[in-house]
């Protein structure tokens, strides 16, 4: 079954369209991820799922509820961790939970035990009475997820889950969201800029640009379809690129004038002949170097950027609007 | 069954604002500075001034007639600052978070304007000690407590409406602060808070009555200081008016806020 649905969704701001007649579904205890560079528009893509914003266009499901029609029951079975800071900071770490708790209508009989369940899942037992506002970042996101687990929703919109967190902790992230499918069999949309995540924790990732999704499906599959290995060839000749072309090898798009990369098959066996080829139009190569296609060079290829150009600045944003809360 | 739930959402959103009170009461202390320093300073001063005695209704002192103004005013204090901490609230995660529970988007401006009552009479409640500390008779009967919470109460949601409804169109943090103290001034001068509506020039006496800080005085002053109850039905129907009218346009418009 589909747990989401999405058929041509549009979300035009003013003139500007931020997502553009997006479709995609999501199956039952599915973790699907949204890919794509800063802008492409997958909050926005998220907030219409959640009817934080009105659609402009288009139809969607979440647990066979038409979201347009039933915003509130759709809302019922999500839970929704923003891209930003979302834990309020001059509550406690219990009261938070509490809270949502709450307001998603958990039976005061069975509340306590739940937040105790996801105290201990996330860790966060030991601060419980503390203040948000001094918990660290890493404990602030799970506390954030931890929010939405109360209500132990069918379908979560994780927004960049795993931002702004060491590695130790990113991993961490990552065991609870494969726990949460397999324990309480969510269906799971996230966003990440990480494509060592999207490669380890999803099933079938989808990757925006310009607010179009530009390829939907299985990592291991767009790998695959990614041609082979990337060969990376410098030059000090300048026509080093287009002599490449010339010979009808396929380049990928950051390619440079004196500095190409290109996708072949049994990429070890062909370095020779390229190399020849090469110098038989009179370009000589100082430099080869050969590594197996990944996710990231998928991403670079459908994107046309590489993933993480602007990712620092959002860790900065969040960041300082961490520091606010603390602060202000 | 829906009434319940509106009634449990409610109360929910208006709890933990609470808590935040009790988890950090120092701005309940910072926001009574200003409004001690006009029953303290501009109060005494003026009490020595003869000038305006004589439109006070006669036998009261000028601290009497202004100690309810200044009541109005820190529990404007509290509440026309809600649309800013919303907008903060957007600026991180907070507000797409609580959109995205389930409980209906009036619910959660019929709490936060509740709980900005409620704040309303903890902040009211430090000027009013001090007020009887510095010797203001003022009346003390429980019906005229009551009264008075009351209507604090629906001053502080009354207000707090207003500026969610202002916060839904400015969206800026900036803006909001800027509006909000340009809104406070006249609000405030312009009303029977601090002087009688009858010395004012007739144009600002026409504000002053289209002012329903005006009213909300009028009903605290005749509860707290000259038990004269003419204009009380009329004080209490304007204010539930207004406030009913801020509360719903509030509600209505909120959710803009974060588009
Ligand atoms: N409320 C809004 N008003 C106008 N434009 C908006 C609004 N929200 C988003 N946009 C625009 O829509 C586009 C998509 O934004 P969105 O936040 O969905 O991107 P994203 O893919 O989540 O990016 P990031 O990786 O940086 O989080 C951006 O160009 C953004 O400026
Ligand atoms: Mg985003």
């Amino acid at each position: 079954m589909n747990m989401i649905e999405v058929d041509g969704l549009t979300k035009r701001f003013g003139q500007f369209t931020a997502v553009d007649t997006v479709s995609f579904h999501v199956d039952k205890g599915e973790i699907f991820g949204l890919l794509g560079p800063n802008g492409a528009g997958k909050t926005t893509t998220i907030r219409c799922l959640l009817t934080l914003i009105p659609v402009t266009n288009g139809k969607a499901t979440v647990a066979g509820i038409d979201i347009l029609k039933k915003p509130q029951q759709a809302r019922e079975v999500s839970g929704y961790v923003p891209q930003d800071v979302s834990v309020d900071g001059d509550l406690t770490g219990y009261e938070n939970l509490l809270f949502y708790a709450r307001l998603f209508h958990v039976a005061g009989s069975a509340r306590k035990e739940r937040i105790r369940e996801v105290m201990r899942f996330m860790d966060l037992a030991e601060k419980a009475n503390d203040l948000a506002k001094n918990y660290s970042g890493g404990m602030m996101r799970r506390l954030e997820i931890g929010q939405v687990l109360v209500n132990r929703p069918r379908v979560l919109f994780l927004d960049e889950p795993s931002i702004g967190l060491d590695p130790v902790a990113k991993r961490m992230v990552w065991d609870y969201i494969q726990q949460l499918r397999d324990e309480f069999d969510a269906t799971i949309l996230l966003t990440t800029h990480d494509m060592n995540e999207a490669d380890f924790l999803c099933d079938r990732i989808a990757i925006m640009n310009g607010g179009k999704i530009v390829v939907t499906g299985p990592p291991s599959k767009l790998k695959t379809e990614l041609g082979g290995d990337i060969i990376t060839i410098t030059s000090d000749n300048s026509s080093c690129r287009q002599v490449l072309q010339q010979l009808g090898y396929q380049l990928l798009p950051q390619s440079q004038d004196h500095d190409c990369d290109l996708v072949a098959d049994n990429g070890e066996k062909k370095i020779p002949e390229i190399i020849d080829k090469l110098k038989n139009h009179g370009v000589s190569t100082t430099s080869v170097s050969l590594k197996e296609g990944t996710l990231d060079d998928v991403f670079l290829k459908y994107a046309g950027k590489r993933i993480g150009e602007g990712d620092l600045t959002w860790q900065t944003t969040r960041a300082v609007r961490r520091t606010e809360r603390r602060h202000g | 069954m829906n009434v319940i739930r509106l009634f449990t959402d409610i109360f929910t959103i208006t709890d933990f604002e609470l808590r935040k009170i009790w988890h950090d009461s120092s701005q309940v202390f910072i926001r009574a500075i200003q409004p001690i320093l006009w029953l303290l300073v501009f109060g005494q001063v003026m009490s020595k001034i003869n000038l305006m005695s004589s439109s006070i209704p006669a036998g009261y002192t000028y601290l009497q007639f202004l100690t309810p103004g200044v009541l109005a005013q820190s529990v404007i204090f509290v509440a026309i600052f809600y649309g800013f901490n919303m907008v903060m609230d957007r600026d991180m995660g907070l507000l797409h978070k609580l959109l995205s529970t389930p409980i209906p988007r009036y619910s959660i401006v019929l709490g936060k304007t509740l709980s900005a009552g409620v704040r309303s009479v903890i902040q009211a409640l430090v000027v009013f000690i001090l007020a009887v500390i510095i010797r203001v008779q003022l009346i003390m009967t429980p019906v005229s407590i009551i009264g008075v919470i009351v209507i604090i109460i629906l001053t502080g949601m009354c207000f707090s409406g207003l500026s969610i409804f202002l916060a839904s169109f400015f969206k800026t943090r900036e803006r909001i602060m800027g509006i909000g103290q340009a809104i406070m001034m006249p609000l405030f001068f312009a009303s029977s808070a601090i002087y009688p509506v009858d010395i004012m020039p007739t144009w600002l006496q026409v504000i002053a009555r289209i002012n329903p800080l005006s009213y909300i005085v009028d009903a605290m002053r005749a509860l707290l200081v000259t038990a004269d109850y003419s204009h009380l039905a009329l004080d209490f129907g304007i204010t539930v008016l207004a406030t009913a009218v801020l509360v719903t346009l509030a509600s209505t418009s909120f959710s803009r806020i974060i588009r």
